[in-house]
């Protein structure tokens, strides 16, 4: 058994390898292709034919290579009856196809290529036969979809080809991944993904609460490929391929890998009710549908290629019962199919070939041209037909005899009665296959002279008829291999006959009616064609376009609908986003009850948040309007740094209060240069969406702090409350937080202050060095400007603050380690006392008294922060350890000083530096708009006793 | 102490010396005179790198009391992340000096990038996860709009940089609620507050925030909004870069947050993740069926292929984040190769990114066409192709943790996205006769597509091994 199995492995590669070599030798000529493409092909037939009697006599041969075993992945094959059916059918025909291809194709098409996709496509197809691994078996699968999408393409010059090409590809594939889930889950049911082991699991299977969408994901992958309702669409018009791929891949092979599929999972899902209403009824319809269309058909072609899809119907439909004897029916009516079938192609494209035509309406008569073609078609049309003798028949009585005893819902008539009308619409389009091409008068007209072709041609479907005729007459020919496929597929041994003569039984009589009513329907065949062609149906064709431009016309509406470019929706779609997954964990998450009690509101701080509310909220109702903004934003930030003097954070309102003026001046400054009022863009509706959007993710954020605020939790300040002065030398807490417990963050950034100023410098000048520039000479702003632009008041005020302001700038700094203060505030409150300088008297003439370089100020702050950094290297600790000791200043108290003292003293330069450097690009700008610049402190001289220069534009 | 630390993370420290001293050295020097050199140095130095990382790393290194961790997870997404970096510097090269968009700070911006993935791959702590994700982005902001001149680009640059500082914010909105209720910000220490089974409603809000911040990284729907504009808007080997590393190191860090620091609660993060992932195949699968450029049309694909990517994550198990690491490395292979392709796009020296440019395209360049439709094929997850085999890994990993319903949604998903990837296979194979593309010149693009092309089908032999070093590395993260 195991030396057997071994060749497995070696039989589903010959292709793949074979495949190789026409490809390589494209200018050998089409002997040379043909050949070297049989050689494979025949080897793996011999191989193939050592097996068969190990198989005969019911054994299954197996055998495994270790693949990828971490994805479940391994390249295992087994042999069993219907896998050896299918194998030698795929082998079989492939050879009569290679022969005849050879004649069929014209020395301008590239052999070699054609060959090549034509072994690979064998390969793929033996692969999905003999696979053990359902892994293994997606991996054919799908590389049918890509050879045959390859080989239907092989004509590209053909419009029709494309479209052909397209839509099979998007169908089988699509169905293909949908079929890798359900398998998937098949496997994940029984825990292994071999076949063997799942066929075995049937119960288990069925059991499963996963079966349905296994079921349908699986027989989405059958039903596409092979072309049921409502996916029978696409066959046809893959038709457009060379006639040997249509014959190999359209009659004998890829279509039928869905019946495969379907007869090899037969014992791991069938026989439950889903199964059986599922496939019998899709089977029933698509073999009415399918027999329909096909009779109405002008392309010989399309006629051929819808009475595949009526047969296939009909396989399913088989396979749907259920029964054992239906089982045995499906798989005898494949083989009898394959014969026919495929004769039946090959017989057409020999007509095209010679006619160069295949509309029925243009033939007729050709019998007298072409006798042996003629004979072929005809044999091959009357077992399609169903007529005694041919081996259609003898599976079409099993199929009527089943389908005269099954009932759907209690309803015992309707299968029997549809079936019968299938049957009936199958002998009507052969008979019209035999009649309007073959038989009748002579024609003058045809396109070509037509005559036999070369006996290499004619070769192929001659020796298929001998089989439909052999099999037709003494069917016991046919016996073994039936009973050794369709005991593979029910897994259960099986006793039955095959035969001519039933007797008088229901399905004869059906049969006669069908062939009675059939030859009556051909009689009449013109004058419903014309109804049938006046009739309004719907297209396929035009069915699937419509789906692809909705599906289209969905994605525009979703792209469009969301990707509009603006990214105010972009913010809100990806603020209410968030707003939805955190009420989603709000309501799956359990809340312990508040630990805190509600404090008491005194007045005073009910005064306060009336008016951080209301200037918040007139905010929002005059952002248009820019300096009334500022304005409101700065009651904003005064009332939270009193909020904060209320909490007892004096730190947080110091510095608070001194980066809100600061900013805000600086605001002011910069406002000067900007319109006064900002477009109005949004509409009402936009703006009431974004309000609520607004209010839901503020009221969000809100109620979380409630719920923080209202529980205890470990707090994080213990830790450092009990360490600042040990480790820091500090009672300040913030300040030791920030110059030393954090002394990385602090110094990363003054960096980043620092760098801030530097930047808005280089933007100045690159915006007065640009196109901007212009502008900005060309704006009047005479309008806006005051006639005493530096007032008496405050000039003097300012000078005489001066001093103070320093004073406390620097007592602010000194204090900084152990009360509220630091470097930080101090840079800001000594820039806020220059600021007011520069305001009161005009640029030109602070800069003349004031010569700091702020670049080298910034530059030297970060560097005094650092070294002091670098110090603590010294004394071998990590960067930044601050030291910390007491020193005796004559006249002063007893004075601590730590070298978080120097580390303040860089913060405080950069944080000056950083601010007047800003103020500077300013005031840069403004001069560059017009503004003049002062030599004198003032505009007039108050005590009136000489004349003052007047300022100098620039 | 110190110096072990160092020692850890000697690769990050090369790497941000040499791109500090490229950036300072060209500036005084030959400035973007040099910037084709410095391109190719720039790619040396990150190739060599990752050789380094890969060939000597082992063990679990852990610096800077837990902040920073070296291990084979950080090590895996690290090499994966510099490869492409360097890849895609290759390739950029060529394409912008043709159209005089290469400057000097390209190199030293990717490079910068590059050391904040390492990070982010690397980070053990709230604060180690910031600073990498930051100095990330903050460079990629600026590769975004490299083309100043362009309103596109520009623009491109801008949105990423206001919805980036979004994500940005929420993120570490989420980072301090889970610093107040953990107390620490080490991920050690949190996932120990977070106990196991349901984390307490504190911790969860910041686990949402983080995801929130997270997701926008990964261009997750619904934070993706930036994915589409960015990669149409910017130029094409910046939006190559952008589909390929920043988006191994976003997963990467993905992962490790969720695991690290959540690693006892997978339940309560691994169904917002679910839910995330099934949106963003869906969205990805079909919103790109309406694209005709196909730049956007990748930006939906990266959309849907990180739902794929997601699904490993969502397990929550070993095998899950297993089959994501190895999802993200094809995916990244698959990317390169189909944007050398969409690089060498160019009809009358300008660059085309319009689908319906590929008409035909198979007669005249049959080897390129073949490469194209294998990469289409694998990034549409058709067997026998490497993306069915990533695709099959997170279908496993899911399966194993019974979410049986996402395997099936995502199968859907991926049979309606196979459609668009079809699309441009079969305009390439039977579009209409139509103005001839060219595609030529540069060697490199060739290199990268027919390299790419070739690993789809030979990886299926064993995957070149990579699922042993992805094994290892999901081991060192779930435990």
């Amino acid at each position: 058994m195991t030396n057997g199995g071994s060749l497995l492995p070696i039989i589903a590669l010959l292709p793949f390898l074979g495949a190789l070599v026409p490809g390589l030798m494209i200018r050998a000529g089409r002997n040379a292709c043909a050949t070297f493409t049989a050689v494979p092909t025949i080897a793996a037939l011999a191989m193939l034919g050592v097996l068969t009697p190990d198989v005969m006599a019911g054994e299954v041969l197996k055998a495994e290579i270790e693949w990828l075993p971490q994805l479940g992945l391994s390249a295992s094959f087994f042999l069993d009856g219907l896998g050896l059916l299918f194998a030698f059918m795929i082998l079989g025909v492939g050879l009569l196809i290679t022969l005849y291809a050879r004649f069929y194709l014209s020395g301008d098409d590239p052999m070699g290529q054609f060959y090549t996709y034509l072994l690979l496509f064998q390969g793929a197809m033996l692969g999905i036969v003999i696979s053990d691994n359902i892994l293994l078996l997606l991996i054919f699968w799908e590389l049918t979809s890509l050879s045959s999408f390859l080989l239907i393409g092989y004509w590209k010059h053909l419009p029709e080809g494309r479209q052909g090409a397209r839509m099979a590809l998007a169908v089988t594939g699509s169905g293909g991944l949908a079929m890798i889930a359900g398998m998937l889950i098949l496997g994940n049911i029984v825990g292994s993904y071999n076949l063997t082991d799942i066929l075995a699991a049937g119960d288990v299977i069925r059991a499963s609460d996963w079966y349905l969408p296994a079921l349908i994901l699986i027989l989405l992958g059958a039903f596409t490929k092979s072309a049921q309702f409502p996916f029978h669409f696409w066959l046809p018009h893959a038709m457009a391929a060379p006639t040997p791929v249509s014959a190999y891949l359209h009659s004998a092979t890829m279509v039928k890998a869905g019946v495969f599929l379907m007869a090899r999972m037969w014992p791991a899902l069938a026989g439950t009710d889903a199964w059986f209403y599922i496939v019998s009824i899709t089977g029933l319809i698509t073999m009415v549908l399918g027999a329909l269309i096909a009779l109405f058909k002008d392309d010989l072609k399309a006629l051929l290629a819808f009475s595949t899809v009526s047969h296939l119907g009909l396989l399913t439909m088989l396979l749907g019962f259920g029964t054992e004897k239906a089982a045995i029916a499906a798989v005898f009516h494949i083989i009898n199919h394959l014969t026919f079938k495929a004769a039946l192609f090959m017989t057409a494209g020999i007509v095209d070939h010679e006619t160069h035509t295949r509309d029925i309406k243009r033939l007729g008569g050709l019998a007298k041209f072409m006798p042996i073609t003629a004979l072929i078609g005809t044999v091959a049309a009357l077992s399609m037909a169903g007529i005694p003798l041919f081996n259609g028949f003898l599976s079409k009585e099993l199929m009527l005899e089943e389908a005269a005893h099954t009932a759907w819902y209690q309803n015992d008539w309707i299968v029997p009665a549809l079936a019968t009308l299938g049957a009936l619409l199958s002998v009507a389009y052969s008979l019209r296959f035999i009649f309007h091409v073959f038989a009748g008068p002579a024609r003058d007209d045809y396109p070509a002279h037509p005559h036999d072709p070369p006996f290499g041609m004619y070769a192929a479907p001659a020796l298929l008829c001998v089989l439909v005729v052999a099999i037709g007459v003494l069917p016991g020919l046919a016996y073994p291999m039936v009973k050794v496929a369709a005991q593979a597929v029910t897994g259960q041994e099986l006793n039955f006959y095959l035969k001519i003569w039933h007797g008088v039984t229901p399905a004869l009589i059906m049969s006669i009616i069908a062939v009675v009513g059939g030859a009556l329907l051909l009689g009449l065949h013109r004058p419903l064609a014309r109804a049938w062609n006046a009739a309004p149906r719907p297209e396929a064709k035009a069915i699937f376009d419509a789906l692809i431009s909705a599906l289209v016309r969905l994605s525009r509406g979703v792209t469009d609908g969301l990707h509009n470019g603006a990214i105010s929706r972009y913010l809100a779609i990806f603020v209410v986003s968030t707003v939805g997954l955190v009420y989603v964990a709000f309501s799956g998450g359990t809340l312990s009850p508040p630990t805190r009690e509600m404090l008491p509101v005194p007045p005073v701080v009910a005064v306060g948040y009336v008016l951080l509310i209301a200037s918040a909220l007139l905010v929002v109702l005059n952002h248009h309007n820019r300096f009334r903004a500022l304005v409101l934003i700065g009651v904003i930030g005064l009332m939270i740094s009193a909020g904060f003097v209320y909490l007892s954070a004096p730190d947080l309102a110091l510095t608070q209060i001194s980066v809100e003026t600061v900013t805000i001046m600086l605001l002011l400054l910069a406002l000067h240069f900007l319109p006064k009022t900002t477009p109005r863009e949004s509409s009402v509706g936009l703006r009431l969406r974004d309000g609520v959007i607004a209010v839901a993710a503020g009221a969000g954020v809100a109620a979380l702090a409630m719920v923080f605020l209202l529980r205890d939790f470990d707090p994080i300040s213990d830790y450092h409350l009990a360490n600042s002065y040990e480790g820091g030398g500090g009672t300040n807490v913030v300040n030791v937080i920030l110059v030393d417990f954090r002394g990385y963050d602090t110094f990363g950034e003054i960096i980043v202050l620092g760098i801030a100023g530097l930047t808005i410098f280089a933007l100045m000048e690159a915006l007065l060095s640009g196109p901007a520039a212009r502008r900005l000479r060309n704006t009047d702003y005479s309008r806006d400007r005051s006639r005493d632009r530096h007032p008496l008041m405050m000039v003097v005020a300012t000078r005489a603050m001066l001093p103070i302001a320093v004073m406390v700038g620097v007592y602010i700094f000194l204090r900084g380690h152990n009360q509220p203060g630091g470097g930080f505030v101090a840079g800001l409150v000594i820039s806020i006392a220059l600021l007011m300088q520069y305001m009161a008297s005009g640029f030109g003439w602070t800069q003349t008294r004031q010569r700091l370089e702020y670049h080298t100020m910034i530059g030297w702050g970060v560097l005094i922060a650092a070294l002091t950094g670098v110090g603590a290297w010294l004394g071998g600790a990590p960067f930044l350890t601050s030291i910390y000791g007491y020193i005796k200043l004559p006249l002063i108290e007893k004075f601590g000083l730590g070298s978080a003292f120097a580390f303040d003293l860089g913060v405080f330069l950069t944080v000056l530096g950083a601010v007047m450097l800003m103020l500077y690009s300013l005031s840069r700008i403004a001069r560059y708009a017009g503004e003049t610049v002062n030599v004198e402190p003032m505009d007039y001289d108050p005590s009136g006793k000489r004349e003052l220069k007047k300022p100098e534009g620039e | 102490m110190i110096q072990a630390d160092l020692n850890i993370i000697l690769p990050e420290i090369v790497l941000s010396v040499f791109a500090m001293s490229a950036l300072v050295g060209t500036v005084y020097t030959a400035k973007d005179r040099a910037a084709g050199l410095l391109t190719w140095v720039t790619a040396g130095v990150l190739a060599l790198v990752a050789l380094w990382i890969g060939l000597t790393g082992e063990g679990v290194n852990v610096a800077f009391g837990g902040m920073f961790h070296d291990d084979a997870f950080a090590r895996f997404a690290k090499v994966t992340i510099l490869l492409s970096a360097a890849v895609v510097l290759v390739m950029s090269q060529d394409y912008m000096a043709r159209r005089g968009m290469l400057r000097f700070e390209y190199p030293v911006l990717v490079t910068l990038s590059a050391v904040g993935m390492m990070m982010m791959v690397s980070a053990g702590d709230l604060i180690a996860l910031y600073m990498g994700l930051e100095l990330q982005s903050l460079a990629l902001y600026v590769v975004a709009s490299l083309r100043r001149d362009s309103m596109k680009s520009t623009e491109a640059g801008l949105k990423y940089f206001i919805l980036g500082a979004l994500s940005s914010g929420l993120l570490l909105y989420g980072a301090s609620l889970i610093y107040g209720f953990a107390g620490t910000t080490l991920f050690s220490g949190i996932i120990g507050a977070a106990g196991d089974g349901q984390a307490p409603l504190g911790l969860l809000f910041g686990l949402v925030f983080m995801i929130a911040g997270l997701a926008f990284k990964v261009s997750a729907v619904p934070f993706h909004m930036w994915t589409p504009d960015v990669y149409e808007g910017s130029p094409t080997p910046v939006t190559a870069f952008f589909a390929t590393a920043p988006k191994v190191a976003a997963m990467a860090l993905f992962a490790r947050v969720m695991h690290d620091a959540f690693g006892g609660v997978s339940n309560d993060w691994g169904q917002i993740v679910s839910l995330l992932a099934v949106l963003s195949m869906f969205l990805g699968a079909i919103a790109a069926i309406g694209q005709t450029n196909i730049k956007r049309l990748m930006a939906f694909s990266s959309i849907a292929h990180m739902g794929y990517a997601m699904i490993g994550l969502a397990a929550g198990t070993a095998l899950g984040v297993e089959a994501m690491l190895i999802y993200m490395a094809i995916y990244v292979t698959m990317n390169i190769g189909t944007f050398a392709f969409i690089m060498s796009m160019e009809k009358d020296g300008k660059p085309v990114t319009d689908i319906s440019a590929l008409n035909m395209y198979a007669k005249r360049e049959p080897g390129r066409a073949l490469a194209m439709l294998v990469l289409m094929f694998s990034l549409a997850g058709v067997p026998p192709m490497l993306g069915f085999f990533a695709k099959l890994g997170v279908w496993r990993a899911a399966l194993d943790a019974d979410m049986v319903w996402l395997v099936v949604a995502s199968a859907v998903a991926s049979a309606i996205g196979a459609f668009y990837y079809l699309r441009i296979v079969y305009y390439m194979y039977f579009g209409e006769e139509g103005e001839t593309l060219e595609t030529g010149r540069a060697p490199v693009l060739w290199v990268c597509l027919m390299g790419s092309a070739a690993v789809m089908v030979l990886g299926i032999i064993n995957l070149f091994g990579i699922e042993g070093a992805a094994a290892a590395a999901a081991a060192t993260l779930v435990n």
